[in-house]
């Protein structure tokens, strides 16, 4: 082994090299501090390896592009805990790399000599939100096709160059097949391999200075020394697994969500990655601003806003120059850095409950567009389909969809597939109480409709609700009513 | 920084210390090795065909015979029938798709069906040749279109009363046995069956080159 080990070594230097990067200083010591920065490292290489199994079944176009993420979810052994590491791994990194800047921001670590290391993180951050808001799109489920559109017009709201932006990103004028490809292209290869190399550079200038150490006006060299290997190592790698659980369990009891397939005809109210709430919630208040003011407004809040912010982040280390470190020294990068957080905190909150009111409204009332295209869609359900639109889509909606939070969907659901007699029961007892259906709670008044409807009203309706909108279920007949009635 | 400047590694420091990094060396290779483990074991798992861990799902779906076809091959005496199937093929995820071939159809006299599998060395005395259906359900062979040699479509000549490979001159008799040329074996037979009323056949696609009959696929 250890002839192995020396051949090798001879011929590579790998040995050699790997210990001159594991021994390393840790000024003041090995801290549980220093681990946000690996952790985000770990997830990158989870998102990566994760990320490349996806692409052995998703394929990237209209046709094909919900269709393949299903099939991982309902065929590919393991697939959906894949996806769902993929998207948990998503959200644990975006979360590691806001507190490791936050952490680098308090701490004073990006002033000189770090500035470049600094910038480069920021880029780093920018290139993980891209990948996000283009890994957001490629389920081609309705809300990452209404989401996706909603990012895509913000970036159209930008004077003068808006237009042809939101043109580059569709590749085209709406959003379709090639809008897909484009944002396949971006979030598996052009990102990817920006943020790899980035990371490096990041690592490797991390190196090249050593660590910044504790926010004390000291110097480094006096300070205690830690050893990298194993002390540090250790701490990074617990701080890793302990993220890493988080995610498997999160991807076991709450797994990726997957909506039905885009389709533009149908009213949604999409909602953003939480990451991105609060630029939306800013946007919602420049939407509530008084008439005149509001094309100002939008542009504050698309271009002005957001755009302070990076450059602010970009050019504070050549901005904040007094050297000291102390978090007392430096209030106007503490107070700026406060506010940040905070109106970011507080547009998020906002943005997450006006969502969350506007989508337990809209679908009790479809767009007259969804519900007549709904209609289409749905096979000549002859009397019992007469029934439902007359009494049942007010709440269930038009294609059986259901109302967030109060009406349960029809539509895929194993209750209404299920039995024929509890599905009967429900129509003519009706139901209330808090019931689950796909993972979603709903806690809605269902009318009794015994004297309301005839037995040969519900059981055509019975019918027709478990055999629309994919589902296919027995028929119901006149008599089996009858019993269920006795 | 490197090995040489670093000053923490210096001291080599007290035993418990060194027995401390040693501990914590290897707590943190064991938590690479897990984290490894339950990325690898799933990653891994999600390469398996889903045909290896659902067999049957690939066994065939049954094609119905349109009513004219069947009257066609009803009316056969002595002379094979060539009959048009469609079917519905699904491709993982894509939209079932229309898809159709042609088999040959025969009717055998009541002489010619008590002989087959006289004639028929190569499907019932080669043990490799065997399929797992009756070859020959009420005296009706449904034979693939595809020449067991190098899989071109054979034809029927009624000059010779022989099947014929136009593109290396396979021959084979009415009912299937290899006559001359180089096919390998005799015509594969299909899975047929009356269900509801209706005659349905199943399309397989065999290796060609060799005299043992191994299943590529089914429809």
């Amino acid at each position: 082994m250890a002839s192995i080990i020396d051949w090798i070594e001879q011929r590579t230097g790998a040995v050699s090299a790997t210990t001159e990067f594991l021994t390393e200083d840790v000024p003041g010591g090995a801290s549980y501090w220093y681990v946000f920065g690996s952790a985000t490292i770990f997830c990158m290489i989870l998102q990566i390896v994760t990320g490349i199994f996806l692409t052995f079944y998703y394929a990237p176009s209209a046709a094909t592009a919900w269709e393949s993420t299903k099939y991982i979810y309902d065929v590919v052994p393991l697939g959906w805990f894949v996806i769902s590491l993929h998207y948990w791994g998503a959200t644990a990194m975006i979360a590691l790399m806001f507190l490791h800047l936050l952490q680098v921001l308090i701490w004073g670590a990006y002033k000189a000599p770090r500035e470049m290391m600094w910038i480069v993180g920021v880029i780093l951050l920018l290139v993980t939100l891209v990948l996000g808001l283009t890994g957001y799109l490629l389920p081609w489920d309705l809300n990452a096709a209404a989401a996706s559109e909603v990012a895509i017009s913000i970036s159209a709201s930008v004077p003068v160059i808006g237009p042809t932006i939101a043109q580059f990103l569709y590749d085209g004028t709406n959003l379709g097949t090639l809008t897909i490809n484009r944002f396949y292209g971006l979030h598996v290869w052009l990102m990817p391999a920006a943020l790899v190399l980035l990371a490096a550079a990041h690592l490797y200038i991390f190196r090249h200075n050593g660590s910044a150490g504790p926010p004390v006006d000291k110097d480094l060299k006096r300070l205690p020394q830690g050893r990298f290997w194993p002390n540090q190592m250790f701490m990074d790698a617990a701080a890793s697994f302990a993220v890493f659980v988080v995610i498997v369990l999160l991807s076991i009891f709450s797994p990726a969500p997957l909506d039905e397939k885009a389709d533009p005809t149908r009213a949604f109210i999409p909602f953003p990655a939480w990451y991105f709430l609060a630029l939306y919630g800013l946007l919602r208040v420049a939407g509530a601003s008084p008439g005149p003011v509001v094309p100002i407004a939008n542009l504050l809040a698309t271009v002005v806003i957001p755009g302070v912010l990076v450059t602010w982040l970009i050019v504070l280390p050549f901005l904040d120059r007094n050297p000291s470190r102390r978090l007392t020294k430096r209030p106007w990068a503490m107070g700026l850095t406060a506010i940040s957080v905070l109106g970011a905190v507080a547009l998020s909150v906002y943005s997450q409950s006006a969502i969350a009111q506007e989508q337990a409204q809209t679908p009790a009332a479809p767009a007259p567009a969804a519900s007549a295209a709904a209609g289409a869609a749905v096979p000549a359900g002859g009397k019992g389909a007469q029934v439902y639109g007359a009494n049942c889509s007010g709440c269930h909606g038009a294609s059986g969809q259901g109302t967030p939070g109060t009406f349960p969907p029809l539509a895929k659901n194993a209750f209404v597939t299920g039995d024929p007699k509890p599905v009967v029961h429900a129509i003519l007892y009706g139901l209330s109480g808090s019931i689950q259906v796909n993972g979603g709670t709903y806690n809605g008044q269902m009318p009794a409709w015994k004297g309301q409807l005839t037995n040969a009203d519900i059981a055509a309706v019975a019918t027709y609700v478990r055999s629309a909108w994919g589902n296919s279920a027995g028929a119901v007949t006149e008599a089996d009513v009858a019993k269920v009635a006795k | 920084m490197g090995v040489h400047e670093a000053q923490a590694y210096q001291d080599p420091g007290t035993p418990e210390e060194q027995s401390r990094r040693a501990f914590m060396a290897n707590v943190t290779l064991a938590i690479g090795g897990v984290i490894g483990l339950v990325v690898a074991v799933p990653v891994l798992t999600s390469l398996v065909p889903d045909t290896l861990i659902r067999p049957d799902k690939g066994k065939g779906t049954w094609t119905p015979l349109s009513a004219d076809e069947f009257k066609k091959l009803e009316a056969s005496t002595d002379t094979p029938v060539r009959l048009n199937i469609s079917f519905k093929t699904t491709d993982a995820y894509l939209p079932p798709a229309e898809d159709s071939q042609f088999v040959w159809g025969v009717k055998l006299s009541p002489t010619q069906a008590q002989g087959f599998q006289k004639n028929r060395p190569d499907l019932y005395a080669d043990p490799a040749g065997k399929v797992d259906y009756p070859a020959v359900t009420m005296n009706f062979v449904i034979f693939s279109s595809v020449c067991p040699h190098l899989g071109c479509r054979y034809n029927w000549s009624a000059d010779a009363k022989r099947f014929i490979c136009p593109c290396h001159g396979s021959q084979f008799s009415l009912v299937g046995e290899h006559e001359a040329g180089p096919a390998p074996r005799g015509l594969d037979p299909l899975p047929f069956r009356e269900a509801n009323g209706t005659a349905e056949v199943t399309w397989i696609d065999y290796k060609t080159q060799q005299p043992a009959r191994v299943i590529i696929a089914y429809t």
